[in-house]
């Protein structure tokens, strides 16, 4: 174990040869020194390119911040920054003790996922209509919002290799009262076995984050 | 190119921004920090666009008229326990009936949006957030929603328009969109559902709102003056009376019970002794008997019972006076026992009363003359055919019969309270109804 956390930390950027500290099963990395995007596959690291281009969505949440969900901590090691009719939104990438977590950023509403055991039979992306109810892990879940968003940006360690160009495609479901299920298709939006996130909704405040980005005027 | 990335992260503290509209030049202040999706130049109206680098592209230029709304934007206040800003306004209206409302969008970085509402007809507020909570329909007669166990009725449904807007939003508003909304209320919550059709089909957005009450609103945003009036009952107000209704029904119920129990009580304590009783008393003459009712010195209740015998189409009376053996006030009263039938239009029918029975109230304990005076009808023994007697018409009563109990319950007294205990309730419930009707008379389904 420990000699694999020194293998961990030894990663460096191929482009400007920064230390690339990879986080548990993260595959990807956007190298905070230079923005590149550094993929790793088994002990090969490769380089995707400069392709990080974060917008400013307002976000109060910040990289590196520590809080609690459930309670359990958890660690913000990643966000992948995407962008739909709506405008921009963030998913934070969690480093849970007993594995990952998502954090959905959207204007000011927050939902906490974790990975849930996948479903026998989902529709497709497009066979998915807002307002229809679906059975998700025994309880109820209306479909509230559907998307189709674009890689805008990503910081920080990611489970998989974001690209400019892609789509991704999601569901959201919501429960009658604070459950939340996000159905994520990923870049496929034909198949019927979208990984699923389960949790609920929640108020910034409840998740204890240690630091938040500071804004001009205003106290936390 | 390597220098940009690192800087954009945004990790730095936010800042406030003021620039210039790109049409008419006035200034426009950037306090929405980053979310925002459109700017409307407050001066102009002219419809803006920030872009990635922060820049404002305009997307339609105009050249309305600034109007002032109810609250002025960026005015910060207090409301749920933080601070807010203004960041954008909305005019909104409904084209049949015609209703206006004014939207706010109050903004915390840490906290997310909210919305601050003000209908121009009725002076009514409301504060809304969006809820990630899908509401679950319920089934039954009338369309109703059900959220975190409590349920909303449909209240109204129609398209709202925007009809001017200032300031910064962080969806695409547009002066003319159009939204589908349906209300749901249980006073003082609603549940708002706006229907937005978007590029991916139908966006549904689901808004908790509260009531809440001008002056708080006028306290929190510091406002000099008074708010605009509250006129009528708004769509969320809340019901006192009907908020009553439940702890008053049962206060009542409980007080309904201690008062029968009561009741038992000091009824079962009454001895009921009778003072004076005398049958087949003949009318032809007065009566006169000393009696003695109650304890000297002390009161009592005393009930006088008169019936005559027979009563068929006839009527008796007694006037009956105690007079003080030892005092001075006498007391006198008239008792009528009457009982009259027939048969008309193929329907019989009965009035009157076969026995009266008449309670005093206080009566002082001692010794009493009792003196009756009877009377009779007498109409049947002019008659000189004596018909009375076959058994048809009226007739004349023979006797009478005179009853006197002392320390009898007063059943009038027992049944005094009975409509004071009822009438808070019921009081309550009736002005309850009342607000609702008229709260609902603004409905789709007023009655």
């Amino acid at each position: 174990m420990a000699a694999r956390m020194e293998r961990e930390r030894q990663v460096s950027c191929p482009q400007c040869g920064a230390p690339a500290p990879f986080r548990g099963t993260a595959v990807s990395l956007v190298c905070e020194h230079c923005g590149s995007t550094v993929v790793r596959t088994g002990l090969d690291v490769r380089l995707l390119g400069k392709v990080s281009a974060i917008v400013d969505d307002g976000s109060p949440v910040l990289l590196g911040a520590r809080g609690s969900f459930a309670g359990r901590g958890f660690e913000i090691v990643g966000r992948l920054q995407l962008r739909y009719a709506r405008g921009a939104w963030s998913e934070w990438f969690l480093q849970f003790a007993d594995g990952p977590g998502w954090l959905a950023d959207f204007q000011g509403n927050f939902a906490v996922t974790r990975p849930g055991p996948a479903l026998a039979a989902i529709p497709t992306y497009y066979n998915m209509a807002i307002g229809t109810w679906h059975e998700v892990h025994g309880a109820s879940y209306m479909v509230v919002d559907k998307r189709a968003a674009r890689y805008q940006g990503a910081e920080g360690c990611l489970p998989f290799a974001a690209e400019p160009g892609l789509t991704f495609f999601a569901v959201d479901l919501a429960g009658p009262d604070d459950g939340f299920v996000t159905l994520d298709y990923g870049v496929d939006p034909y198949h019927t076995r979208p990984d699923v996130f389960v949790g609920r909704a929640v108020e910034l405040a409840e998740l204890g984050l240690d630091r938040l980005r500071r804004f001009e005027g205003w106290r936390d | 190119m390597t220098e940009a990335a690192p800087q954009r992260l945004f990790r730095d503290e936010a800042r406030t921004e003021a620039v210039q509209c790109p049409a008419c030049g006035g200034p426009i202040a950037l306090r929405g920090f980053g979310a925002i999706q459109r700017v409307v130049c407050p001066a102009c109206g002219s419809l803006l666009r920030p872009e990635d680098s922060g820049a404002l592209a305009l997307i339609f230029r105009a050249a309305r008229a600034h109007q002032p709304s109810v609250l002025p934007l960026h005015a910060r206040g207090r409301l749920d326990g933080a601070t807010w800003e203004i960041v954008g306004i909305a005019w909104r209206r409904i084209l049949h009936p015609r209703w206006d409302w004014q939207e706010f969008l109050l903004y915390n970085p840490y906290r997310g949006y909210r919305y601050l509402t003000h209908s121009i007809q009725d002076g009514h507020w409301s504060l809304g957030q969006v809820i990630p909570g899908a509401p679950r329909v319920v089934d039954g007669e009338r369309h109703a929603i059900e959220h975190r166990g409590r349920r909303y009725r449909h209240f109204s449904g129609a398209d709202a328009h925007v009809t001017y807007a200032e300031g910064e939003f962080p969806w695409q508003v547009q002066v003319g969109d159009v939204a589908h909304i349906d209300d749901f209320v249980a006073p003082p919550r609603g549940i708002s559902i706006e229907e937005v059709d978007g590029r991916d089909g139908v966006e549904l957005t689901r808004t908790a709102m509260r009531h809440l009450d001008a002056d708080e609103v006028w306290r929190a945003f510091e406002r000099p003056d008074k708010p605009p009036r509250q006129k009528g009952v708004g769509m969320l107000a809340p019901n006192p009376w009907a908020e009553q209704s439940r702890p008053l029904w049962l206060s009542c119920l409980g007080l309904m019970i201690a008062w029968y129990f009561a009741v038992q009580y000091v009824a079962g304590r009454c001895s009921e002794r009778e003072v004076f009783l005398a049958t087949d008393l003949r009318f032809d003459s007065a009566l006169a008997q000393e009696v003695t009712i109650g304890e000297p010195g002390a009161y009592t209740t005393v009930e006088v019972s008169f019936t005559a015998y027979p009563l068929d189409n006839s009527w008796a009376f007694a006037e009956v006076v105690l007079i003080p053996v030892d005092g001075e006030d006498a007391i006198g009263l008239g008792l009528e026992a009457s009982s009259y039938h027939g048969f008309e239009d193929g329907e019989s029918w009965f009035e009157g009363d076969r026995q009266v029975d008449r309670i005093l109230g206080r009566v002082a304990g001692g010794r009493y003359l009792l003196q009756v005076t009877p009377e009779r009808d007498t109409s049947s023994l002019d008659d000189p055919l004596g018909l009375g007697l076959s058994g048809f018409g009226p007739r004349s009563p023979d006797t009478y019969s005179l009853r006197l109990r002392e320390d009898v319950w007063l059943t009038r007294y027992a049944a005094l309270p009975v409509p004071v205990i009822l009438g808070f309730p019921l009081l309550a419930w009736m002005l309850g109804r009342r607000r609702e009707r008229k709260r609902w008379q603004n409905s789709d389904h007023a009655t």
